[in-house]
């Protein structure tokens, strides 16, 4: 008898199913490529752990935005005022969205370059990033033919697997707003409470963790009232604010100590040195089969190879991963000189380009997007209140900013002492004039 | 325009909206910028798709986050019915000081928006930020009827009247903006 279940084990969500149809998809030649993207970039150089893929965080992020789903339109805890946006349980609309919203969470990363999100902005021709490359293959012929064997629109898949900032084809209605919140929402996407656990688990820190399973019972689609304007969206119950406070705080954690961690992020920075080098014309090939083609383990190769030979391209960024020379930090940003210059790293790397040359001084900066602190919670009593109203934490969860400043190694002393000696002028803001 | 000139353009707008008595969310400075990028040309540079309720910039929103690590404003919750306002802090004056050319040069067009804009509720905003999207990006030189028409097919909740006058507000904004620029 052909079985038509599939079961996946996973250390995060124990099994993970998929019946035989999903299962065209987890075997395309795009997905199973995922299985050669880390999902942390060459963050195992210093947490040894951290050599999980892309593969197994996007099955992770199907199974729990199924479980979400199943959560938030069980009609007996919807609330009266968003019913009608919802598609009565068990109808052919509310299996298809399932369906839809499952094969968009399990595609969401399909675009994914090598090294997952190493230098995406610099290696792309202008106008590209994953999520357009992540349109472009869902909308391939071969997911095309998968699409219609599941009966579901390959529009529908991408909708919500890139969202609305990224879809602009067509409007997004109220339930498909929701249904892409699922994935890719600023306070509960379930992309994000997968990475944060599972990033966790592999690298052996315990910032990422929560308690998944309560908050996912306790999310509700609520209506978001500001002055006049109500729209729906995902809330939570009262019971379950504390584990959103330790979503959010996980976040605000896992960024600081891990993601944004300096020498992390140096390497990816000389990846992507050695990658401009590398690539022909300095850039990835959007093409189809070219993106198809790479992978990490390709790139790795090449890597070895420039490391090992001075004649190659991109030998000397290869180096310093390979033999762990990279760059060392030599400034990173605080409130005292951000209170004097918002951009007071920026200043400090052109200062310090000037003194030390344009090839021995990188930086790197990044700042939270969007929020997500605000959210309406239904109370005990059935008032709806904004999170904001009854959570401290939430006011005060600090946003993560990173403003990094690395120099070459041979210059470290000599740099140390420069940036001691002139920090205060160097952070001065300069006369307007010269900002235009 | 550089970050920080942006960053005090929306910080003067900010601190306008609020001496004039708006609540401040960041819908009213969503829209109230977006207004201000698009009547008067001001390179703020932020995309604006049509999203749920009208014009919004993503690109915005990370942006005012930014702001917030950078101590230039913060969140300040309000009793229901209303959002978070955002506010200005007090490190945001030695920014506005330094950058003192640039809010004179846009300074008339700042106080142009929070004039027309201040006291409108975030229903409103949506109507007239979305005529103004429908006007500039869609239906250039269409009839009236035309753009409220098209107002109701992208916002099924607004009724036809309300489009109407919505189309008809902008065309008065906008003619008033251009006498201005």
């Amino acid at each position: 008898m052909v079985k038509n279940i599939h079961e996946i084990r996973d250390p995060i969500h124990n099994f993970i199913r998929l019946d035989s149809n999903e299962r065209k998809v987890l075997d395309s030649r795009p997905f199973q490529r995922l299985r050669y993207i880390h999902q942390l970039g060459l963050t195992y150089l210093l947490y040894p752990g951290a050599t999980h893929r892309r593969f197994e965080h996007s099955l992770g992020v199907m199974e729990l935005a199924s479980r979400v789903y199943d959560v938030i339109t069980n009609p007996a805890i919807l609330h009266d005022t968003v019913r009608d946006e919802v598609p009565q349980f068990n109808s052919f609309n509310h299996k298809y969205w399932r369906q839809v919203l499952r094969m968009a969470a399990l595609c969401h990363d399909i675009g994914h370059l090598p090294f997952s999100h190493t230098a995406e902005k610099e290696l792309l021709p202008e106008g590209w990033n994953h999520e357009r490359i992540t349109l472009e293959i869902i909308r391939s012929a071969e997911m095309e033919s998968i699409w219609k064997e599941i009966k579901i629109t390959s529009d529908d898949v991408a909708k919500l697997a890139v969202g609305p900032k990224y879809f602009r084809e067509s409007y997004f209605s109220n339930w498909e707003a929701i249904l892409s919140e699922i994935i890719t929402g600023n306070s509960f996407g379930v992309d994000r409470m997968d990475y944060l656990l599972r990033d966790s688990h592999h690298a052996g820190v315990a910032y990422g963790k929560f308690d998944h399973y309560r908050l996912i019972d306790t999310l509700r689609i609520l209506p978001k009232e500001e002055d006049g304007s109500i729209e729906p969206v995902l809330g939570i119950e009262e019971g379950g604010l504390h584990t959103a406070e330790s979503l959010l705080l996980a976040r605000y954690f896992m960024y600081t100590q891990l993601y944004f961690h300096s020498i992390r992020r140096i390497y990816d920075i000389h990846l992507q040195d050695f990658l401009k080098k590398w690539l022909p014309d300095g850039y990835f090939r959007t093409a189809l089969l070219d993106h198809l083609q790479l992978n990490d383990n390709t790139i790795l190769t090449e890597l070895f190879r420039a490391a090992d030979d001075v004649t190659l391209n991109g030998h000397d960024p290869a180096r310093r991963i390979v033999n762990r020379e990279h760059f060392k930090l030599l400034y990173q940003r605080n409130p005292r000189d951000v209170n004097e210059n918002p951009d007071s790293a920026k200043a400090v790397f052109k200062a310090a380009c000037d003194k030390f040359g344009l090839n021995n001084v990188r930086k790197d900066n990044y700042k939270q997007r969007g929020n997500g602190h605000e959210f309406p919670v239904i109370t005990e009593d059935k008032q709806i209140l904004s999170s904001l109203e009854l959570s401290d934490t939430l006011k005060n969860v600090p946003i993560v900013a990173v403003d990094y400043v690395f120099i070459n190694p041979e210059l470290y002393q000599d740099a140390k002492k420069w940036k001691k000696e002139n920090i205060q002028t160097i952070i001065l803001l300069k006369k307007e004039e010269n900002h235009e | 325009m550089n970050r920080l000139q942006g960053d005090v353009v929306i910080l003067s707008l900010i601190d306008n909206l609020k001496e004039k008595g708006s609540w401040c969310g960041e819908t009213h400075i969503q829209k109230a910028t977006y207004f201000l990028q698009e009547l008067f040309d001001i390179p703020l540079g932020f995309e604006f798709i049509l999203y749920k309720h009208g014009p919004f910039s993503f690109d915005l929103s990370d942006e005012l986050t930014a702001m917030r690590a950078d101590m230039l404003i913060k969140l300040q919750p309000q009793p229901r019915p209303y959002g978070p306002s955002l506010v200005t802090r007090d490190g945001s004056k030695s920014i506005k000081n330094h950058f003192s050319s640039t809010l004179k040069k846009y300074d008339s067009n700042i106080k142009f928006v929070t004039n027309k804009f201040r006291d409108r509720g975030v229903a409103e905003l949506e109507r007239l930020a979305t005529a103004l999207y429908v006007t500039l990006e869609i239906n250039p030189n269409k009839s009236s009827e035309f753009r409220a028409q098209c107002i109701i097919e992208l916002k099924p909740h607004v009724n036809i009247e309300e489009a109407r006058a919505a189309v008809k507000e902008i065309d008065e904004i906008i003619r008033d903006s251009q006498k201005r620029k």
